[in-house]
């Protein structure tokens, strides 16, 4: 009879999407919701939750943090930046550590977080490290918000093949019961309030037996305290970093000056292809439009209102063509770039062929 | 149960993850792709093993599971030689054409020209005294079918194993030996379930056994990952060395390609210095500016010839696909099927997956068909231009003199600079201490310096030209001032002529003429004047010009192009190669337009027209008699990938200077063998009918052979050759050498002068150290460049019964190199494989079906 029960279940029992993607999906609209910049993952594993929020934008520091340091190397290379980060530097900038140590340890390294996330975390601890647990998250830490999740043992019942616990490696599972009063304990004694929540809803009929995992946020409620707690805290690191990979980005002066460059003399060669080929006389089809290309007539209006507004126009002289730098510095990619006009001229200096009072872009026509 | 219920209640087919003993070899068959759906690229969380160091590694061990644990040296030899045509070997690794050899078992080094100290870009591998690699076997009971889960129950045992391991789930390699032959041990599952686990001891391998080859290389790129080198296709890049070019938005990157293989006496790595080009802009960008460039009307053709065959970087993995096809009627608020079956929009995908918006909702969406299966996916990929980077270069960017001359500063390296940055590699591993770590563990090590030996220099040639004789200047490998004002060989009168040009290019095309005067009496060449025809610039003009004025005496039609397009000069080759068999020269008006080199250009231009109709131009002295050399090569169409050509010449005459060819069109999936064969019969027959007697010795220099398929070459192409001469008669057994040619080797040698690194002068020969013991191979440098390094040609002689000694093998081989006619020098294969590459690329670019018989006997090709 029982047996029979417990199959039944087993085709029941299947989370789609499953359990631990819709644990990620949860840390990671909690990331949408909140826009923390910087983020620890405490047991972080493989870093598969570190691998899908890199993609979200509002981050700018992402720390794994795990006890076993094979674990996090197997798979740590994706966490590199891939070819086209460098292609095309993205504006904020990203870096992702990952360290080998424990939670029940406090290095300084962990300090500054908004967001400590411990998905499926504490139930690996052993008495002590959990007695410790709190203290360090919440009293060393204190980041903003802590999200941490544990199984519910209320739903072990229900899953296939489970006798004591989900994992061998798990030193305890608790009830709904013992994981709130925990927490709430907890959250009074640091100064937090927290939500209960879970992901892997019961099937119907069995509700009383909750969440399969079941989740607390946690919520600072003191504002962020400035530099006398810093100070008295301890600075001695005892984690070890093994992997730090810093994305481009375009807060870097080296990426910064090369996409510059790269627009000024793109923008200067598409003016100076427009200048050419009106001299020519062609190309001047009133008709040539299309959904396709509002970029490239949006481009060719703005610079004929340029030249109109602003006086100022590009010239050819000899072999030469001249693009005065205010009209590239006029157009939104390059002006979003730099921001000053000043900035614009120091990035490219040397770089980029100038006229000799520095004011435009010179371009050779010979040859063409 | 009915036999539908059945069929329903079996597993899904990819429910197995590893095959059953000795099912590895049996490929099951593509399915043909019925359902039309369509994928987006899997995120990279959900890829199982991804490009993760174990991935070669599985591929390499799969195929000996089969023989499972009776393994043993001699069958592992047969079994990596019987591997399926899918999985490649990239080193032909386990072809042994050497043993069958009788006269080069002892030697194959040749003895002639002075000695030349030489430096290489190898490196020995070294292993500790006495190193072994010792190979298990892994039990699971009860079964375990996920790999992490193998790994993960095996690597709990670490006191046991060690911490120095490479597992595929399944075999397991281990720098030392266990206890005991075979380990019991005992792991328990997340589930509590108790696990027994057996390791056997299967093998303990030798250094130099192929499979501890693999291993190697597996480790090695084990190593570049843990240096944090990007992997793109085969090679490692250094993201953070990267040279931008904004003129051509163009960037690249600096990175290095490695193999570790068993050369003449040890164990080397051979590392190369490779760049990476990528491209600053988006598919999006490029089709943004075609329709600025083309208008509305051509956009869509402009969009599929420039963007078809090109490979792309997906922004968001690091993913390289080829663009197939462009679907014009989709656009990111498209859905697609994901594998759990639900619909979703590409624009939500990549929100939701990547956190990127996608701008431009309007582009349409680009077609990626993958050959192999990924994962769980098959069929077409669907791609978003906006997401997709540019890679490599287009042939119009190679055509781009500006451009090309920007890369080449970054990407041609003198031979100091190349060997330095070559060096930086080792230095990397030398200085890094996990990489030293690793390797310690495994019980290897490098030599950080690199290989030196000494090579030879052959004499140069001396080239004759109707009774003249003289030498080249060896250092330039050019002898185009030593040929000015000596008559040709062999020159044919051009009596009547067309020539055809646009009224645009009338005094072009008179220039031209005038220049063509002044050059042509002084080769010898009688030149009358011609039919002087002004058409209209559009192709059915010059079509019609052709069908109306040429006639059966037309020597030579000569065309004065005024654009490039290929439409145009594609449909004057199409007409004149096939339906009326005339040789014909088209020259672009532009390159007649600078009155400063005129004179040189329609010197080349007499000389070309001279080959074109059966001229001769020099010769140099072939000392065998009855000799018959036979070159091939193909040409695989890129962009619709549906045509192989194989362009095929065989020489007619004593000097070598007369050439027949023909050529194989074959569509994808038919074997270029067939056809080959019927072009060696064809050959003989023309040579016989030429010389009144058959040929006693052939050469075959075969080019166009890719990494990986000398194997299929030596099993089925060598054996037609043998078939095709058996079938001229019974008494009929001329000697016969097959030598295979290629180009992209990553070898690369510089000569130790004044205490400098130096190109190689042309002729240098390298035939020890560097060479692989089971096969007779050589190295000649027979080409000069002017700037970055000479790339030397690699030999290899897989059938040889000529009888001949290495040397006189390497000699002729290099003799040949000096007979290819649109160069007066030295070029880097042998003539024979440059004209077999010239009517391939026509007939594959321009003609698309095989030449008119008529014209087999003239370079009409070049």
């Amino acid at each position: 009879m029982d047996k029979n029960f417990q199959e039944e279940f087993t085709q029941v029992i299947k989370f789609k999407p499953p359990l631990y993607k819709q644990r990620h999906q949860f840390v990671k609209d909690l990331v949408e919701k909140y826009k923390p910049k910087k983020v620890a993952d405490l047991g972080c594993a493989d870093c598969s939750l570190l691998r899908m929020l890199k993609f979200c934008s509002c981050i700018e520091e992402l720390a794994g943090l795990d006890i076993c340091a094979n674990v996090m190397k197997e798979k740590m290379h994706t966490l590199s930046p891939l070819p086209a980060d460098y292609l095309q530097p993205s504006e904020r900038s990203l870096t992702i550590t990952l360290h080998h140590g424990s939670v029940a340890h406090k290095d300084p390294c962990m300090l500054g977080f908004d967001l400590v996330t411990c998905i499926e975390l504490i139930e690996h601890l052993e008495e002590p490290e959990l007695k410790k647990f709190p203290e360090v998250v919440f009293g060393f830490m204190a980041p903003s918000i802590v999200v941490i999740s544990t199984p519910n043992s209320e739903f072990n019942p229900l899953l296939p093949g489970v006798m004591l616990y989900r994992h061998p490696d798990h030193k305890f599972e608790w009830n709904q019961a013992q994981f709130q009063s925990w927490a709430l304990e907890t959250a009074r004694c640091y100064d937090y309030s927290v939500e209960f929540t879970g992901v892997g809803h019961p099937p119907t009929g069995m509700e009383r037996a909750g969440f399969c995992t079941q989740i607390g946020v946690f919520t600072r409620k003191y504002p962020q305290s400035g530099e006398s707690v810093l100070s008295e805290k301890p600075t001695e690191a005892v984690y070890k970093t093994v992997f730090k990979a810093v994305y481009p980005s375009l807060k870097d002066e080296k990426y910064l000056q090369n996409a510059v460059i790269s627009e000024v003399i793109f923008t200067a060669q598409i003016i100076k292809h427009r200048l050419t080929s009106k001299h020519e006389e062609y190309g001047n089809d009133p008709e040539r439009k299309s959904k396709f290309q509002p970029s490239m007539d949006c481009f060719s209006d703005y610079l004929g209102k340029l030249v109109v507004e602003k006086n100022m126009e590009p010239f050819v002289s000899g072999n030469e063509v001249y693009i005065p730098l205010a009209i590239i510095f006029s157009f939104p990619k390059v002006n979003r770039l730099c921001g000053t006009f000043e900035k614009l001229c120091k990035l490219i200096a040397g770089k980029v062929t100038l006229s000799s009072d520095g004011s435009a872009v010179m371009f050779s026509i010979e040859g063409e | 149960m009915t036999g539908r219920a059945r069929a329903r209640g079996r597993p899904p087919r990819q429910g197995s993850t590893l095959p059953a003993v000795g099912e590895a070899p049996l490929q099951q068959p593509q399915q043909p792709q019925q359902l039309q759906q369509l994928h987006v690229p899997p995120p990279q969380l959900e890829e199982p093993g991804g490009h993760g160091p174990l991935r070669g590694f599985k591929r390499v061990l799969q195929e000996r599971r089969p023989e499972g644990l009776q393994v043993s040296s001699g069958l592992q030899d047969l079994s990596l030689r019987d591997r399926g045509g899918r999985r490649r070997d990239f080193h032909d690794l386990g072809v042994n054409t050497r043993q069958a050899m009788v006269h080069v078992q002892e030697s194959k080094t040749g003895l002639s020209g002075r000695m030349v100290k030489l430096t290489t870009n190898h490196f020995r591998l070294t292993s500790r005294p006495q190193w072994a690699l010792y190979q298990y076997h892994v039990d699971y009971s009860p079964e375990m079918e996920a790999r992490r889960l193998r790994s993960a129950l095996l690597f709990q045992h670490e006191e046991h194993i060690g911490k120095t391991h490479a597992f595929d789930g399944s075999i397991l390699f281990l720098p030392k030996k266990l206890e005991n032959k075979v380990t019991e041990l005992f792991s328990r599952t997340r589930n509590g379930e108790d696990v027994k686990i057996t390791v056997t001891m299967t093998n303990e391998l030798p250094p130099t056994s192929p499979t501890c080859l693999q291993f190697y290389n597996i480790i090695f790129r084990r190593l570049l990952k843990m240096l944090n080198l990007q992997q793109i296709g085969r090679n490692y890049y250094n993201p953070s060395d990267l040279v931008s070019i904004p003129n051509h938005r163009l960037m690249v990157w600096l990175g290095f390609t490695s193999s570790i293989l068993q050369y003449e006496e040890n164990v080397m790595l051979c590392a190369d210095v490779s760049h990476k080009v990528l491209r600053g802009e988006t598919v999006l960008d490029t089709m943004h500016s075609l329709h600025s460039q083309v208008g509305e009307e051509k956009f869509r053709d402009a969009c599929a010839k420039e963007l078809i065959g090109l490979i792309v970087l997906t922004r968001y993995n690091n993913r390289t696909y080829r663009i197939d096809d462009i679907d014009w009627d989709n656009n990111p608020k498209g859905t697609f099927r994901k594998s759990d079956g639900s619909e979703m929009s590409f624009v939500e995908y990549y929100r939701k997956q990547y956190n990127i918006e996608i701008s431009d909702w309007m582009q349409p969406v680009l077609i990626s068909q993958m050959k192999r299966k990924r994962g769980n996916m098959q069929g077409p990929v669907a791609l978003i231009p906006e997401l997709c980077s540019l890679t490599g270069l287009t042939d119009k960017m190679r055509s781009d003199f500006s451009m090309m001359k920007d890369l080449a500063i970054h990407t041609r390296l003198p031979p100091e600079q190349r060997q330095r940055e070559i060096g930086r590699l080792l230095n990397y591993i030398q200085k890094d201490d996990n990489v030293q770590k690793e390797l310690r563990n495994w019980g290897l090590s490098f030599d950080y310096k690199s290989v030196s030996f000494t090579g030879r220099v052959v004499q140069g040639e001396k080239i004759f030209q109707s009774g003249n004789m003289f030498d080249y200047n060896p250092q330039f490998a050019d002898w185009t001032k030593e040929m000015r004002g000596v008559p040709l060989m062999h020159a044919v009168p051009v009596d009547s002529w067309l020539l055809i040009y646009t009224r645009r290019n009338y005094d072009v095309a008179n220039t031209l003429l005038q220049s063509l005067f002044k050059v042509t009496p002084s080769m010898g060449i009688r030149m009358s004047k011609p039919n002087m025809i002004e058409v209209d610039d559009r192709t059915e003009a010059y079509l019609r010009v052709l069908q109306q004025r040429v006639t059966p005496d037309t020597n030579i039609v000569f065309c004065v192009l005024s654009s490039s397009r290929k439409d145009k000069y594609d449909a004057i080759k199409k007409y004149l190669c096939t339906d009326c068999p005339i040789p014909s020269q088209c020259v672009l008006a532009r390159t007649l337009s600078k009155p400063q080199t005129i004179m040189t250009i329609a010197t080349k231009i007499a000389l070309q027209m001279n080959c074109k109709m059966g001229g001769e131009l020099w010769s140099v002295e072939i000392p065998l008699k009855q000799v018959m050399i036979v070159g091939i090569d193909c040409y695989h169409d890129t962009i619709s990938g549906k045509q192989s050509v194989a362009g095929f010449v065989a020489s007619l005459n004593q000097t070598v200077t007369r050439w027949f060819s023909r050529c194989v069109v074959q569509s994808r999936g038919q074997e270029l063998v067939d056809g080959i064969k019927v072009c060696f019969q064809t050959a003989l027959r023309t040579w016989s009918k030429w010389n009144k007697c058959l040929p006693s010795r052939i050469f075959v220099y075969r080019d166009g052979v890719g990494d990986g398929q000398l194997n299929t070459l030596v099993n089925y192409e060598v054996p037609q050759f043998l078939d095709c001469l058996k079938s001229v008669g019974t008494d009929y057994s001329p000697r016969l050498t097959v030598i295979v040619v290629k180009k992209r080797v990553a070898a690369r040698f510089f000569a130790e002068i004044g205490g400098g690194l130096k190109n190689p002068p042309p002729g240098t020969v390298v035939d020890t150290v560097v060479t692989r013991p089971e096969w007779y191979d050589f190295f000649i440098v027979s080409q000069t460049v002017k700037n970055g390094c000479v790339a030397p040609t690699h030999y290899n002689v897989i059938y040889d019964t000529s009888q001949l000694k290495p040397d006189h093998v390497q000699r002729l081989t290099y003799k040949l190199c000096h007979m290819y006619y649109n160069w007066s020098g030295i070029i880097r294969v042998p003539a024979p494989c440059q004209y077999a590459h010239k009517l391939a690329f026509l007939v594959g670019q321009s003609i698309h079906r095989e030449p008119n018989l008529m014209l087999s006997d003239r370079l009409y090709y070049l």
